[in-house]
This record gives structure tokens, C-alpha cells and sequence, in this order.
């Protein structure tokens, strides 16, 4: 019994793997086949993609070297859709973070019903894009939408009382060039804030609380406190928020599909949908990915520029 | 007092945004047992006058070209393998990632960091390529296997295997137990919590995708729930009450799963500071 329990001092050596990527290499086989070949490849075929003038139906690929790429700089509709899609971002990056931060602040409160409240804000991140667009369709509908119906009751509330005339003119959300993008922005951020709340929360909770005492101790009130302790010790957690938010927004797709097409005037037309249009109705792939890659750009140049920008300043403060 | 009034204070603001968050999944159930005359009404009336179920008798007797049942087992069947093939395939590669050692572990492990930031539009056209060469295209291997690739898994299980002691590992290999007996019998279990995570995170974002099963399917029999309510919908854009209907039974499986395992994901996330 003894000596099965207790192996010989050979036994441990032989064990002992003398090449140890052999041992590794079997546990990592299966993903790395993976990663391989459905991620680093197709980063790379798509690169020599973009380099090729190339419809789906053509038998060869012809090499154009940069041209598809000065094509991307000189479309039109690619500058629109990128203007667009900076619009979307601008709007739904900070105004989400900033709804995520107020939910969380307000449940690190302690109030009662906590679990609750957390699951009601969560609760839209957890539906499908497809589910999130045609419901908010509905509700931006200018005849019959819940929106306009209580907008149409305000409106005879403030006439009752002397502060507006005249009929109500419903607001037609998605068909109206300059509401249509700010109406995806709002139910972009009820679709996401839930998940930048649970983090911010995270984040919050992990400050210790003696910082408050101390800050109480010498008489900081509650915005002083916060802008003092909280907002400097959550930066790490914004910038995560931030690039998060800015790496999903930046690929916004399947509200504009479902709600508006792209419309009205190409006004909602993002580079995703974009590059979906060129690649999958237009079957253009060499271009198509030109178009990806040079969002794949912005996305990375943004993205630095935030660790640079939100880093810089840990370095000041 | 003015501590207590001031958190009577936040607990009504708070629920006021619950309200308003709620408000619109309210008005999409309200709508769905609506008939349509009710629907088509000039005003919001929250609790249908004469509940019906008329718009899902209507959803059932599409079902030729809206097989929501069809669509239902599609997703079904490709969340479930995701979520299974994931956690077997990331768990052997973290394992390794973190608790062997071997020439270049820590060069490859930033190689799959970095692939973190790689948005999955950059790589929609070449591996649509790909599945076309493979002869995938429209079928579950197109739906599953591409979605295996993605490295969150791999980081997130590699993050929190770090975290085990060492000396539980030493006594299996005084024992006598090989690197295999050892990720099974002493870091699997260990690692629950975080697998537990890894799974609801990855069956709610398989089950929700919409643009990669958008272009790897199309045939009606292939799509996945998703995909299909939005073609559905672009066919009835203003019967709302089909609609509706539609995307309840669309919501009901991901919105259970998530109230039964909601706090694998609030502690996920404070566990890894991250999300899906």
C-alpha cells in the first residue's frame, strides 16, 4: 500500500514530461485549430481580400493593391455612413455610460429591493436585437406608438392650461431625417445601460469604505465626495465601459436593418450596414472588405485613443 | 432623518427608471393579447378590455412561412452546442494557458488577448468565404463552429484558474494523477462558479446573435429565432399584434434563463470585472 501511495523518486522523474509543450499542446489543439482558423485567417484572407477587386460570381480575384481603399476615401456613401455612424457613437457612448452610472450610484445606496431593481434594468440587455428593434418600432409608430400617445396627452395638458396651441402633429420617429438616428440612440441605451450598470456597480463597490469616513471626517458633502473619491477611483472601470460601449456602437447594424433600412435619405445608413450591403446585396467582397478593415482602423485608432486619454490623466491626478 | 429621507429619495427615483425601463416589455406583452381593434386604438390602454389570444392563433396558422417551432429548436439546438463545445474547448486551453508551463504560454496568451479587440464585422465576409468552400453554408456547422473560435472563454476561465492555490494541484501529482486526471478531477471543479458564468454569458449572446446567422442561413428552416422574427417582420411591418406575439415567444426562453441564473451574472461580472 505504501508504495503505491508514495510513487519512487524515478517514477516522479519519468513523469516529469521532458518536453512540456507536448503535454500542453493536446489541451490547446482544439481551440488554437479554432482560433486559427476562424479568427487569425480569416483577418488575414480578409486583409488580401481588400487588396483584390473581386465580385462573388468572378472566377478570379484581380489584384489592385490600395485602390479599393482610396475607393473607401473618395464614396460618398461610405463618408456618410461613417459620419452617421461617429453621430450614433457620440450620442450613445456617453449618454448610456452616464445612465449606467446614475442606476449605480443609486443602488450603491443600499436601498431595499435591490435585486429587483437590478434585474429590471438588466432586463433588456438579455433580448435579441431582432426582439429589441420590432418592439421599438411599434412604439415609435406615429399613428398608433405609445410615445406619440402620451406626447399627444401632454400636449392637451399644457393647451389646457394656456402653454401650447393647436393640435398635437405626432412626431414620426423613424421617417423624420432629423429624429430618426437620435430614436435609435434611445433605445440603444434602454437596450444596453443594464450591462455598464452591473460593472459601474462592481466598480463602486470596490472602494473601500474608509475613504468616505475620511472624507466625512472632514466634512465633504455628497458632491464634493463624489467627485473627489468616486469619480477618480471608477476611472479604470469607465474606460472599460467606454471602450466596450465604443467597440459595440462603432458596429451598430441590426436596428437599422429592421427599423429603417438605412433611411430616410440614408440618414441612418451605418458602415456595417454599409459593408453588409456591398458584401451580401451587392456581392462586391473585395470592397466589402475595404470597408471593414478601414472601420476595423477606426475602431482600433478611437479605442487608443481612450486608454491614452483616460491613462494620461491617472498620470495627472 | 435627512440620510433616510435622502434614500426614500433615491428608492423613488429608482423606481421611477424601473418603471420606465419596464414600460416598453409591458406595452409589448399589452399589445400581444390585444385584439386589433384595440390595438389601432387612439388611446394607451394598458390592460386589454377584452384580452384575446387571437395573435397567437394567427402566429400558429403562419407557421408555413413563420415555423416558429422550427426556429425555436434552430436556436435551441445551436446555443446548447455552443455553450457545451465552449466550455470544453476553453477550459483545456486555459487550463494549459494557466497551469502549465511550457515555452511561449505567456506570448500566446496575449496573441488571444488581443483578439479580444477584433470587432466580428472585421472577419463576417472571409469566413462566409470559408463556410461557402467547406459547403456549410445554411446548416448547423455554420451556425456552431465559427461562434467556438471567440476568445472571451478562454481569457475569462484563464483569469480565474490563475487564482487557484498551487499546493491543491501538488497533492493530485503526489498522487499520482497526469495533467488530464488533474484538469478534470481538481481544476474543473473548482472553476464552477466561473464555468457557471461563461454559460449563461455565452447562451444568452448565442441565442440573441442576429447578423452572423443573417448571412450563414437561407432557408426558412435553417434561421434561427432571431433572424427569423426580423424577416417575419419585414413582412408584416404593421400587423403589431403578430408582431408582438411573435416576440414574446421569441423572448420567453432567454428572459427564463436569465431570471433562474441571474446571479451567475451579477457575480460573474464582479468576479471578472468583465462582461460577454
Amino acid at each position: 500500500m505504501a508504495s503505491t501511495s508514495l510513487p519512487s523518486p524515478t517514477s516522479i522523474a519519468r513523469r516529469k514530461p521532458s518536453r512540456p509543450l507536448l503535454v500542453a499542446l493536446p489541451f490547446l489543439l482544439p481551440y488554437l485549430l479554432l482560433f486559427g482558423t476562424f479568427l487569425v485567417g480569416p483577418l488575414l484572407y480578409g486583409f488580401y481580400l481588400s487588396l483584390h477587386d473581386w465580385h462573388l460570381l468572378d472566377p478570379e480575384k484581380r489584384f489592385v493593391g490600395m485602390a479599393n481603399y482610396r475607393g473607401v476615401l473618395q464614396d460618398d456613401l461610405f463618408r456618410i455612413a461613417l459620419m452617421n455612424t461617429a453621430y450614433f457613437v457620440v450620442l450613445a457612448v456617453p449618454l448610456g455610460n452616464l445612465t449606467s452610472l446614475l442606476i449605480a450610484l443609486g443602488l450603491n445606496a443600499r436601498v431595499r429591493g435591490e435585486t429587483f431593481f437590478k434585474l429590471a434594468f438588466y432586463l433588456p440587455t438579455v433580448l435579441s436585437v431582432a426582439v429589441v428593434a420590432v418592439l421599438w418600432r411599434w412604439l415609435y409608430s406615429t399613428e398608433f406608438g405609445l410615445i406619440n400617445h402620451y406626447l399627444a396627452a401632454g400636449h392637451g395638458l399644457l393647451r389646457a392650461v394656456g402653454l401650447a396651441h393647436g393640435a398635437f402633429e405626432p412626431v414620426p420617429w423613424l421617417a423624420n431625417e432629423s429624429t430618426a438616428m437620435p430614436s435609435l440612440v434611445m433605445m440603444s441605451v434602454w437596450w444596453g445601460a443594464g450591462g455598464g450598470m452591473l460593472i459601474y456597480l462592481a466598480g463602486l463597490r470596490a472602494i473601500p469604505e474608509s475613504y468616505y469616513e475620511a472624507a466625512l471626517v472632514d466634512g465633504a458633502g455628497p458632491w464634493k465626495r463624489f467627485w473627489a473619491i468616486t469619480w477618480p477611483l471608477l476611472r479604470p472601470t469607465t474606460l472599460f465601459n467606454v471602450v466596450i460601449g465604443l467597440i459595440g456602437a462603432f458596429q451598430m447594424f441590426g436596428q437599422v436593418l429592421i427599423m429603417t433600412n438605412g433611411g430616410p435619405h440614408w440618414r441612418t445608413m451605418t458602415v456595417v450596414y454599409y459593408m453588409y450591403q456591398t458584401g451580401f446585396s451587392l456581392f462586391k467582397m473585395g470592397y466589402g472588405s475595404a470597408v471593414a478593415y478601414t472601420l476595423f482602423l477606426v475602431i482600433l485608432v478611437v479605442a487608443l485613443l481612450q486608454f491614452r486619454l483616460l491613462a494620461y490623466r491617472e498620470e495627472i491626478s | 432623518v435627512s440620510s433616510r429621507a435622502g434614500t426614500w429619495l433615491v428608492t423613488l427615483l429608482l423606481l421611477l427608471g424601473a418603471v420606465l425601463f419596464l414600460a416598453p416589455l409591458g406595452w409589448m406583452a399589452s399589445t400581444a393579447f390585444k385584439p386589433e381593434k384595440e390595438i389601432f386604438s387612439t388611446e394607451a390602454r394598458w390592460i386589454p378590455h377584452h384580452p384575446t389570444l387571437e395573435n397567437f392563433a394567427g402566429l400558429t396558422a403562419k407557421s408555413a412561412e413563420a415555423p416558429m417551432g422550427r426556429w425555436l429548436l434552430n436556436s435551441a439546438i445551436v446555443s446548447t452546442s455552443v455553450v457545451s463545445l465552449t466550455l470544453l474547448i476553453s477550459s483545456m486551453a486555459a487550463y494549459a494557458l494557466s497551469r502549465l508551463r511550457f515555452k511561449g504560454r505567456d506570448a500566446l496568451f496575449y496573441v488571444i488577448l488581443a483578439a479580444m479587440l477584433v470587432p466580428g464585422q472585421v472577419t463576417l465576409i472571409p469566413v462566409f468565404l470559408m463556410i461557402q468552400k467547406l459547403g456549410w453554408f445554411d446548416s448547423y456547422q455554420a451556425l456552431i463552429v465559427p461562434g467556438l473560435a471567440g476568445p472571451f472563454g478562454v481569457f475569462m476561465l484563464r483569469q480565474f484558474m490563475q487564482t487557484i492555490p498551487k499546493e491543491l494541484e501538488e497533492a493530485a501529482v503526489v498522487d499520482g494523477c497526469g495533467p488530464w486526471r488533474i484538469w478534470a478531477q481538481v481544476i474543473l471543479p473548482l472553476t464552477r462558479p466561473a464555468l457557471a458564468t461563461l454559460a449563461v454569458l455565452t447562451f444568452l449572446g448565442s441565442w440573441n446573435d442576429f447578423m452572423w446567422p443573417l448571412i450563414a442561413t437561407n432557408s426558412n428552416e435553417m434561421r434561427t429565432v432571431p433572424v427569423g422574427i426580423s424577416i417575419f417582420n419585414g413582412r408584416y411591418t404593421t400587423e403589431y399584434g403578430l408582431m408582438m406575439a411573435s416576440a414574446i415567444v421569441a423572448s420567453v426562453p432567454v428572459v427564463a434563463a436569465f431570471l433562474a441564473l441571474q446571479r451567475f451574472i451579477i457575480r460573474g461580472i464582479v468576479l471578472t470585472g468583465l462582461k460577454g
